[in-house]
């Protein structure tokens, strides 16, 4: 698995070193960006939202047939407020209860619709002890370092390094409450705001922009890219999503696997244009971030849609 | 208007976070393997912030690997002239401790440390050179100890406040929205959108707000004071507001402060938290609050320094953090990883 991957990767070096870049648009026809495409998408992203900029990376990794200054696109600080996980849960409660009155009516139906509600009633308690169990793991994993994995025994104790008490500052003017804590949701005590720094890169193999996720954890310490696939949707985590090296900067990132987003987004733009909606090519990443959202949709990056998608996106 | 002797509640900042990217490590680790050895001196790099973007959560001093000097032998030219005038990296100047063991990382003198980057401040507030470069108010330290064997990075920053003694009180605070009338307000956000736009002023994070009676706004540098004051404008300091929190400002308003009463010996201030919503200015966000300070004469005596406090929390008390990347860097790690 991890090997046939390396292959892969070596094998996409190769093709993107000996092919030069797309030249001529096929927006249209493949759902693909060229080079240029992309820089433009790019601009117009930037200057709509502008919490989004574009960024030159590690000089190391520059690539050649990219400006030095428009490498790839990035926006930090995003919050993630609910793990992807728990809102699917909550989703299908809701769903139930929509079956649930569907079947109202019918009154042969109704003994059958009993059962379910009851089972209900104990969903409605559970949902809160699932997310509260998820939340607590979290905290307890990440707080000391951040890879502190199983295997991992030289994770120092910073307790014992306990400071000496004439560096405890006595300052009135320093507001003293949890303010982390601040906006957390009322329900229980368990922090759960996540921060996402959300790149998109250029991925010249599928000729499609590819995006990344660095997560960092309730205090802001880095997070595990493993704990990142609380925050894809389940549909997602682990086949679409993987871990890989990032393009631009150091380290593995978690990263929405680029291979079938030229036929979504062609997908995408059928139906536009079959609504006789004529799809500019500046818009491509407007699009491209609406369908991203559905693979992480608890992560609030910010888009913003000069047209209505409709039901379809879906 | 209201009796400073009345008993008014003190201001209270909201403290600075801190962020480190992992390319900071990553960078720093290949520093000090191939450039700096065992030579342990202060080395200057930059943080980077932005004003609050979001209703939910703060901004945060963010280091990244360009916050470190490059290895003089990579391209210099090249990474220069990129970060410019990028509304979402305000460049803050800051001192990072790197030792050598961790030892030496314990044995640090904190206080001192912090208060040797507290003068800077107050040495660039008197000067005036923070008029010209208003970021030299935010001035940060960090203290760190690099164990390459192990891939742990220990480390601790420090915010340094000069403090007000007696503390400034708060008159009051609200959102903007509510503080300006509705054509003032809408004047701010348009002089604000062009302020944020330019990539002259983008990343200059303090700034004057004189909002004239024709409700019209105009933004200007802090060196540019002698053009507002007198005018009988509502005159307001602005800075870039890193903080969410709808009753406090952050804390780049407490060197701000000390600077306001210092250089133009205003001791009622009206002060603008500004912060964004989805990266556009937001009146319902930002704040505007009136803040009183009474402050002995002898504080004008350059040579005496005023206390300065800023140490991180961690996880609500002071200390280090640390974070282990071998995940990421032990070559044994990535060999099994890749196999």
């Amino acid at each position: 698995m991890v090997l046939s991957q390396k292959l892969h990767e070596a094998f996409k070096g190769t093709v993107e070193r000996i092919t030069s870049h797309r030249t001529v648009s096929a927006f249209k026809e493949k759902g693909v960006l060229s080079v240029t495409e992309f820089i433009i998408a790019g601009d117009n992203l930037v200057s709509k939202c502008p919490t989004w900029s574009w960024e030159s990376g590690e000089p190391s990794k520059r690539k050649p047939y990219l400006p030095a200054e428009k490498q790839f696109l990035i926006t930090r600080n995003v919050p993630c407020l609910r793990r992807a996980a728990s809102v699917e849960e909550e989703y299908e409660a809701a769903g139930g209860e929509v079956l649930l009155d569907n079947e109202d009516n019918d009154g042969w139906l109704a003994t059958h619709g009993k059962p379910r509600e009851t089972k209900e009633d104990e969903e409605d308690n559970l949902p809160s002890m699932d997310s509260l169990e998820i939340g607590k793991k979290n905290s307890i994993q990440s707080i000391p370092s951040y890879f502190g994995g199983e295997e991992d025994e030289d994770i120092p104790d910073m307790a014992e390094y306990e400071e000496p008490d004439n560096l405890i500052e006595t300052d009135p003017a320093t507001l003293q409450s949890t303010y982390l804590v601040a906006h957390e949701p009322d329900d229980d005590n368990i922090l759960r705001t996540r921060t996402y720094d959300v790149s998109i890169t250029y991925d010249k193999y599928y000729q499609t922009p590819r995006v990344w996720l660095t997560g960092y954890d309730e205090s802001r310490m880095l997070l595990r890219p493993e704990l990142v696939l609380e925050d894809v949707s389940q549909d997602h985590a682990r086949k679409t999503v993987t871990i890989e090296d990032h393009p631009h900067l150091p380290g593995k990132h978690a990263s929405v696997h680029p291979c079938r987003h030229g036929a979504v987004m062609k997908k995408i733009i059928d139906v536009l244009m079959s609504r006789g909606v004529e799809p500019e090519v500046d818009k491509y990443l407007f699009l491209f971030l609406k369908f991203v959202a559905s693979v992480i949709p608890t992560i609030e990056y910010d888009y913003t849609m000069d047209f209505d998608l409709g039901s379809s996106s879906r | 208007m209201a009796d400073a002797s009345e008993k008014k509640p003190i201001l209270q900042f909201a403290p600075f976070q801190s962020v480190v990217d992992e390319g900071f490590w990553h960078r720093l680790s290949s520093l000090k393997l191939n450039k700096l050895g065992i030579d342990d001196s202060p080395v200057p790099i930059s943080g980077f912030y932005a004003p609050c973007s979001h209703a939910q959560v703060s901004n945060h001093l963010t280091l990244l690997s360009e916050s470190l000097p490059t290895e003089a032998s990579e391209q210099a030219a090249c990474t220069s002239s990129v970060s410019l005038g990028n509304r979402n990296k305000c460049s803050v100047p800051g001192t990072i401790y790197n030792t050598n063991t961790l030892e030496g990382y314990h044995a640090l003198d904190k206080q001192s440390l912090l208060k040797a980057e507290a003068k800077k401040i107050w040495d660039d507030i008197h000067s005036g050179k923070a008029l010209e470069d208003s970021a030299a108010l935010s001035r940060f330290l960090i203290i760190s100890f690099a164990d390459l064997k192990k891939w742990n990075f220990y480390y601790w920053f420090a915010f340094p406040a000069l403090v007000l003694e007696p503390a400034a009180t708060l008159v009051g605070i609200k959102p903007a929205s509510q503080w300006l009338s509705p054509e003032e307000a809408e004047y701010l956000s348009a002089a604000c959108r062009e302020w944020r736009n330019s990539n002259l002023t983008a990343d200059v994070p303090f700034f004057l707000v004189s909002i004239a009676s024709d409700s019209s706004a105009t933004i200007r540098h802090l060196k540019d004071w002698e053009a507002c004051k007198g005018n009988g404008h509502k005159l307001l300091f602005g800075f870039y507001d890193p903080c969410h929190l709808p009753h406090n400002p952050g804390w780049p308003l407490r060197n701000y402060l000390t600077l306001i009463f210092i250089k133009w010996n205003i001791r009622r201030i009206h002060f603008l938290c500004y912060r964004e919503n989805r990266g556009f200015a937001d009146m319902g966000l930002s704040l505007v609050g009136e803040a009183l300070i009474s402050v002995p004469e002898v504080w004008k005596d350059l040579n005496s320094v005023p206390n300065a406090v800023g140490w991180e929390y961690n996880m609500g008390k002071k200390g280090s953090k640390c974070v282990n990347l071998a995940k990421a860097m032990d070559p044994t790690k990535l060999a099994i990883a890749a196999a």
